[in-house]
């Protein structure tokens, strides 16, 4: 094992060479890489003393916290598999989402989980630790000692992370420690991280792009200011002048919020130590790119384009060809390898548009327990692995990638990916919907919102308030229909498929009687 | 425009919340001094939907300093928010 196998040997590096410097600081408060390693190296140990065994699978399920990274970096160190999870999310998917990926433990704060959910937890048998035991002893000021770390393979299973699927088929992306260190590395070199870099992280950790933020940070010796929530945007961006922030990583709806409704707007008046911003999660308006830019105009705009099942990032467009390459998601990144592919057996041509698929360390391992699933979108043929994207585009001459489209089903708002049957599967719990679609509408704010059309059964008596009421039960908030519309029919095509494209267009039946 | 009157704006925001972010008209499921953003009634867009629908409801101007959890954290928060900028309008 060299001593880059893991995202703990890139912590422990950092740790080694600036033990004083600032990891973490939440809430005003910091911990240098000394505490952090301290702290990493008592949680790993109260880990052992739980029982956990190498290979064990651990749900860590917090938000944004000092804690977050503490345990995140101790299972690993532990030799056991991380899964973090939504710590918002619904119970009913919070519960799927750990008996399928077969974790033994969880790790929460029972103070911040929802009644239900942490009762859920507690009758699911999975053994809990409360995330404050180690966090509350205040380690300041002690020296990183080592580890002693199992044997840790570079290609063993290290992460799962889930995105979107529904409850019958989650879909859990196992990435290994070759994957999350590779990709890691990579985005900190096309990003030119360094050691003064100071990132607000205000993307969800549990994500693949807030995953990604953490731990490039981190491997760079950077300090890394966590944020919650982008909740109340001038509180946000008073922490990042406070703060001295150098870099802000961001999906498109925050970057509009933050212009929109703070002082972020007065461009680097206010932000007079901001170097870098990236962008990543949905395509981004020229415009609203344009509007940051303006307010921004020395600090390096990175488009940004990933996807978790290759760990995080694929592409970026180096900053000097944003205004030659508009449109363009740019270059892989080191150690990617991209194709467009016109149809199975034939590479497009520049220019041409075709299926967008990517090589390279960062690709997955695979679904989690969903063989089918991962055979549909990796191609293996003994000498080459390659992923499907689900997105379609075209690279230029220079080798500059354009995408052109996506997966048509699939979901973006805000930072999160929904899959259009994990909302079908819940409003179809009802007893008075026969049928259900939903597909995403374009939305100012999100990119996208979540548009819901049910078709009741024979003389029900149903509102659209009930369908929202009992979804605002059953999902995750984002994943919440905005618009919820009663219809009399699904468009369907001769085929009896339904065409998510037109549901739009769907005309409210409600109010009227259903006899049919 | 909506005029100003503490109590019909109180229902009004309850309504609002109630309707829009808990997807419910029971009353008793919203407290109005509850903190939106440890009971997570509300996340990051929520609270721009909440501004969008007090500004054009109330014809009133909620400025960037104003964006935070003193001002906008509970019903009793923004009805004293709503309540102040239309005296001073």
């Amino acid at each position: 094992m060299d001593d880059a196998s893991t995202l703990v040997h890139l912590l422990a590096r950092s740790a080694a060479a600036r033990p004083d410097a600032e990891a973490l600081v939440a809430d005003g408060v910091a911990l240098t890489y000394a505490a952090l390693w301290a702290q990493v190296e008592r949680a790993c140990e109260s880990l052992r003393q739980e029982g956990l065994a190498s290979g064990d699978h651990v749900a860590l399920i917090l938000p944004n916290s000092p804690a977050y990274v503490v345990w995140f970096y101790a299972i690993l160190a532990s030799g056991a598999v991380v899964v973090p999870i939504n710590p918002d999310a619904a119970t009913a998917e919070l519960i799927n989402r750990l008996q399928h990926s077969g974790a033994t433990a969880a790790i929460l704060d029972r103070s911040r989980l929802a009644r239900p959910s942490l009762e859920a937890v507690a009758d699911s048998g999975i053994d809990i630790v409360n995330s404050d035991a180690v966090m509350a002893d205040s380690a300041a000021g002690q020296q990183p000692t080592a580890i002693d770390l199992p044997a840790i393979d570079a290609a063993d299973l290290a992460a799962i992370f889930y995105t979107s699927g529904t409850t019958a088929e989650p879909r859990g992306v196992m990435l290994s420690h070759r994957n999350l260190v590779s990709n890691t590395l990579a985005i900190s070199e096309a990003l030119a991280l360094r050691p003064s870099d100071r990132v607000l992280a205000a993307l969800p950790f549990f994500y693949a792009y807030g995953n990604s933020v953490l731990h490039t940070h981190l491997a760079a010796g950077a300090t890394v200011v966590i944020e919650q929530s982008l909740m109340y945007p001038q509180r946000v961006v008073d922490t990042m002048r406070a703060q001295q922030i150098t870099g802000f990583p961001g999906v498109p709806s925050m970057f509009t919020s933050l212009v929109e409704r703070s002082s972020f707007g007065a461009g680097a008046s206010a932000l007079p130590r901001l170097r870098y911003v990236t962008q990543a999660g949905a395509a981004m308006r020229l415009s609203d790119i344009a509007r940051v830019r303006a307010r921004f105009p020395n600090v390096a705009f990175h488009v940004m384009y990933g996807q978790t099942e290759a760990t995080a990032r694929l592409t970026m467009l180096p900053p000097r060809d944003i205004d030659h390459r508009p449109g363009s998601a740019g270059l892989p990144i080191r150690g990617v390898r991209l194709r467009i592919m016109a149809s199975e057996d034939r590479e497009a041509r520049p220019g041409e548009t075709g299926d967008v698929q990517v090589s390279g360390p960062g690709v997955m391992l695979g679904y989690w327990r969903a063989p089918a699933a991962t055979a549909s979108v990796i191609t293996d043929n003994g000498l080459e692995r390659w992923l499907r994207t689900g997105d379609l585009g075209y690279v230029d001459d220079d080798g500059f990638l354009y995408l052109t489209g996506r997966r048509a089903d699939l979901i973006k708002t805000g930072a999160h990916r929904v899959l259009p049957a994990a909302i079908e599967e819940a409003a179809l719990e009802l007893a008075d919907v026969a049928e259900a679609a939903a597909c995403g509408i374009p939305d100012p704010m999100l990119g996208q919102s979540v548009l819901l059309v049910v078709v009741p059964r024979r003389g029900a008596n149903l509102t659209t308030a009930a369908v929202q009421a009992h979804c605002r039960k059953r999902l995750t908030r984002h994943m919440v229909p905005a618009r919820v519309v009663i219809a009399g029919a699904l468009p369907r095509t001769a085929s009896g498929k339904v065409q998510r494209q037109t549901l739009p267009t769907v005309r409210s039946m409600e109010a009227r009687p259903w006899a049919r | 425009m909506l005029t100003f009157n503490a109590d019909s704006l109180r229902l009004t925001v309850r309504q609002y919340i109630l309707a829009n972010h808990l997807f419910t008209d029971d009353p008793s499921a919203l407290n109005d001094d509850e903190s939106f953003q440890e009971s997570r009634i509300v996340d990051s867009m929520g609270m721009i939907q909440i501004i969008q629908f007090l500004e054009s409801s109330y014809d009133i101007k909620i400025h960037d300093h104003e964006m935070v959890p003193e001002e906008l954290d509970s019903v009793n928060r923004i009805v004293r928010l709503v309540a102040r900028k239309q005296r001073a309008a």
